[in-house]
């Protein structure tokens, strides 16, 4: 036994070793939980930051674990970048307790959530009665909205600004580039789509009818977080007979109801992600036209 | 009109945020300043017992010398209805410097304060403190409540080396979390060690060796008492004798007091007087642990860990009517976990797994008293025990998870036993349950659990007993982020 723990001992000086940080980088050390918020730190920070993302773009933000390496990225993160009204409360505070570093601790400066800084849409679960359901301090996925992108960017800069007062003119200035060309870009690929009904599993893509001509009719989930039942497809089915549209699900978010809807009304099912595959500019506009791409034309 | 109304409340907000700087300085985004988080578990247990066999397995219990006595569960469950364990916990921040945890924990017949403690949030350089009462960060299960176990009883290993309530004591923690890409995180404890029993020991403050639960093995009647206070000191009459008949019941009488009374001598019956040796001063109870997790992208993590301690003293005392026998010495601990979870990247969980799994063993050195009317030293002897479990579970189906899991109880099972005096090789046991767990939503789960009890008598006999399990738990509240 004191052989086997003296040889854990030596596994773990190893380890410690090979895991020690890269020599300090003079640059600004920014954790973000989703890609999109990775986008606007890297496109408004430039190179005066470097940038890790937490979630996959491919995995549902609601539900991560807390997992042994976020803590580590937090542990030594300067900025923590979160959405916030609740999308990570189910492992964030667990990984920010875990990380041990109080520049990520809510409430500090070096502590940027989107939601309190953007306007939100509205929760159905705002007004009904909350039975554990998210959404209840309003509809998180403001990133499928470029124009909200583009006004957080704008914020992001003002406190990195604030941060980094020596950098404060770059940082507006990148700011105000990705703003324009996203605005540009919704302008743009707006004019392209018809107008159109929708509905989508969850409530996250319906911030496409905040710059898309759509029009939300209906969501897979009878409320945010609860299942598709077999009753409220077919309350949704009855609501939608004879009627044209389609429907958009997340890639992460199960086919069967769509599929359901697609048989039985005949609109086109399509699968979209809710994330850029990278944390980058060129990702998000890449993901702004296969939101679009899964649309009709006009 | 309007506007002025505004500024009025906005003059009142101010002059509480002057008189209250601690509280309004926090947030600056236009978040809550003082976050109460309130939360309530509860839940329910329907138990069967199928078929009975050995209540508990050889060497772990405080009077084991051959004999079960009888039909009741060594756990607090009884055929039928049962209010499970439930919570009431409150969570605050004071500002970002401190966290606060109140942890209450309730069934149908006793309350208790589970935890009570601070954490620090502003130390810099990775490091925190904490201080109150708590559940030691030692392993994996041992801080976690059974409202995030993925089975709906405590692993033996964590029940028979350190209580009912795992180690679970008061006391402070420093840990630092390094700055590497891997998570590595040390941390050292020192603490009471009124709880620290490893098993059939009372640790030498007082209160009774296994925490809470004084209902190991058959004969009492009484279920369980929890001793929340007043000092109880039960004669649990004639459910203990020891395969020596002294005649008559001998009272082990522990003194199960938790809360007042903290003079307890161990009250065994006969008045055999004192205890032939020198209590410690608390704290007596040391551990450290290390927790490190690599970086294995997004479908993978792992978290290893390693810990030990060290209980300066523990003892126990055996009244066999006209001679009692004693024993007492130090103890040592050293465990390894894992915990590995798989994130299939699908809705509601399916195609997850979770592993876990953990190791521990303990060493006693302890010297024998006996009493004819005076306590003599005899000799010394060495304890040794262990257990393990492995458990896994996996996503069958959306909101559906199915899991086994597979229990070893002393592996190792070298313990003293009198008459002669000398340290027996006592047989392993095992536990084997199987689960099957339901989400219908997020805060909700149901449970059927069916557990099959392998345990060796002192004897060698081995019995085997199934028991059934259904349990309902709901979290109502804020309830906070799990940890990994
Ligand atoms: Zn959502």
């Amino acid at each position: 036994m004191r052989f086997m723990r003296n040889r854990g001992v030596g596994a773990l000086a190893l380890a410690l070793l090979l895991s020690l940080p890269l020599p300090a980088l003079a640059a600004l050390n920014i954790v973000a939980t989703t890609a999109s918020l990775g986008m606007l730190a890297n496109e408004v920070g430039g190179e005066q930051v470097s940038v890790t993302v937490l979630a996959a773009p491919d995995r549902d933000a609601h539900y991560l674990d807390a997992r042994p390496s976020f803590m580590a990225a937090l542990r030594r993160a300067d900025m923590l970048l979160e959405v916030g009204a609740g999308l990570e409360e189910g492992w964030l505070p667990a990984a920010q307790r875990g990380a041990a570093n109080p520049a990520v601790n809510s409430g500090r400066e070096t502590h940027f959530v989107g939601a309190s800084i953007l306007p939100l849409r509205r929760s159905i679960t705002m007004d009904g009665p909350n039975v554990g359901h998210v959404h209840a301090e309003g509809n998180p996925h403001f990133n499928v909205d470029p124009m909200r992108m583009a006004s957080l960017g704008e914020a992001l800069a003002r406190r990195l600004a604030r941060l980094d007062p020596a950098h404060a003119e770059a940082y507006h200035a990148r700011a105000g580039a990705l703003a324009e060309t996203l605005r540009e870009q919704t302008r743009q690929l707006a004019e392209g789509v018809a107008e159109q009904r929708i509905v989508v599993y969850h409530e996250d893509l319906d911030y496409l009818e905040e710059w898309l001509p759509v029009e939300v009719v209906g969501y897979l989930e009878p409320a945010p977080g609860i299942p598709p039942s077999a009753r409220h497809l077919g309350e949704l089915v009855g609501k939608l007979q004879g009627t044209e549209g389609r429907v958009l699900y997340a890639s992460f978010q199960p086919a069967k109801g769509a599929e359901f809807l697609q048989r039985q009304l005949g609109w086109p099912a399509t699968s979209v992600a809710l994330e850029p595959q990278t944390p980058t500019l060129e990702g998000y506009l890449a993901l702004m036209r296969d939101w679009v791409d899964a649309l009709d034309a006009r | 009109m309007i506007k002025k109304n505004v500024k009025g409340t906005l003059a009142g907000l101010t002059t509480a945020a002057l008189i209250m700087p601690t509280l309004a300085m926090a947030e600056s985004g236009g978040e809550r300043d003082w976050d109460i988080d309130v939360s309530l578990i509860l839940e329910g247990f329907y138990f069967n017992e199928v078929s009975s066999g050995n209540q508990t397995p050889a060497g772990f219990s405080d009077h084991d010398h051959g004999h079960d006595h009888g039909h009741d569960h060594d756990h607090s469950l009884s055929d039928g209805f049962n209010l499970g364990h439930s919570e009431l916990v409150i969570e605050s921040r004071l500002g970002d410097l401190l966290d606060g945890t109140l942890l209450i924990g309730f069934d149908e017949d006793h309350i208790e304060v589970e935890e009570a403690y601070l954490v620090t949030r502003a130390l810099p350089a990775g490091f925190q403190l904490k201080g109150g009462k708590f559940l030691s960060d030692v392993g994996y299960m041992n801080s976690r409540h059974p409202h995030d176990w993925d089975f709906a009883d405590r692993p033996l290993v964590n029940r028979f080396l350190f209580g009912d309530h795992g180690l679970q004591e008061t006391g402070l923690q420093a840990s630092w979390v390094a700055p590497t890409r891997t998570f590595t995180r040390f941390g050292v404890e020192v603490l009471q060690g009124d709880n620290g029993s490893f098993n059939r020991f009372m640790a030498a403050g007082g209160g009774h060796g296994n925490g809470h639960d004084h209902d190991h093995g058959g004969g009492h009647d009484h279920g369980h008492d929890h001793g929340n206070g007043h000092d109880h000191g039960h004669d649990h009459g004639g459910g203990h004798d020891h395969g020596h008949d002294h005649g008559g019941g001998h009272d082990h009488g522990h003194d199960h007091g938790s809360g007042h009374d903290h003079d307890h001598d161990h009250d065994h019956g006969h008045g055999h007087g004192g205890a032939p040796y020198s209590q410690q001063s608390a704290p007596r109870l040391f551990t450290a642990f290390v927790k490190t997790g690599p970086d294995l992208g997004p479908d993978h993590a792992l978290q290893l860990g390693a810990s030990t301690g060290y209980n300066r003293q523990v003892s126990r005392v055996e009244d066999h009517g006209h001679h009692a026998h004693a024993l007492e010495g130090d103890a040592w601990f050293a465990g390894l976990d894992l915990a590995y979870r798989y994130d299939a990247g699908r809705a509601y969980g399916q195609g997850d797994w979770r592993v876990t799994s953990e190791y521990f063993h303990v060493w006693r050195n302890l010297d024998e008293h006996v009493e004819h009317g005076s306590w003599e030293k005899r000799e010394s002897h060495r304890e040794r025990q262990d257990g393990m479990y492995l458990e896994a579970v996996y996503g069958v189906a959306p909101r559906w998870q199915a899991g086994l899991r597979t229990e070893a109880l002393g592996l190792t099972n070298k313990v003293v036993d009198f008459h002669p005096t000398e340290v027996e090789s006592l047989s392993t046991s095992y536990r084997h349950s199987a689960q099957v767990t339901f989400r219908p939503v997020e805060p909700v789960f149901l449970r059927a659990q069916l557990s099959q009890n392998d345990f060796a008598a002192a004897g060698g006999e081995r019995d085997r007993g199934l028991e059934l399990m259904f349990q309902v738990n709901v979290a109502l509240g804020a309830h906070g982020a799990h940890r990994f």
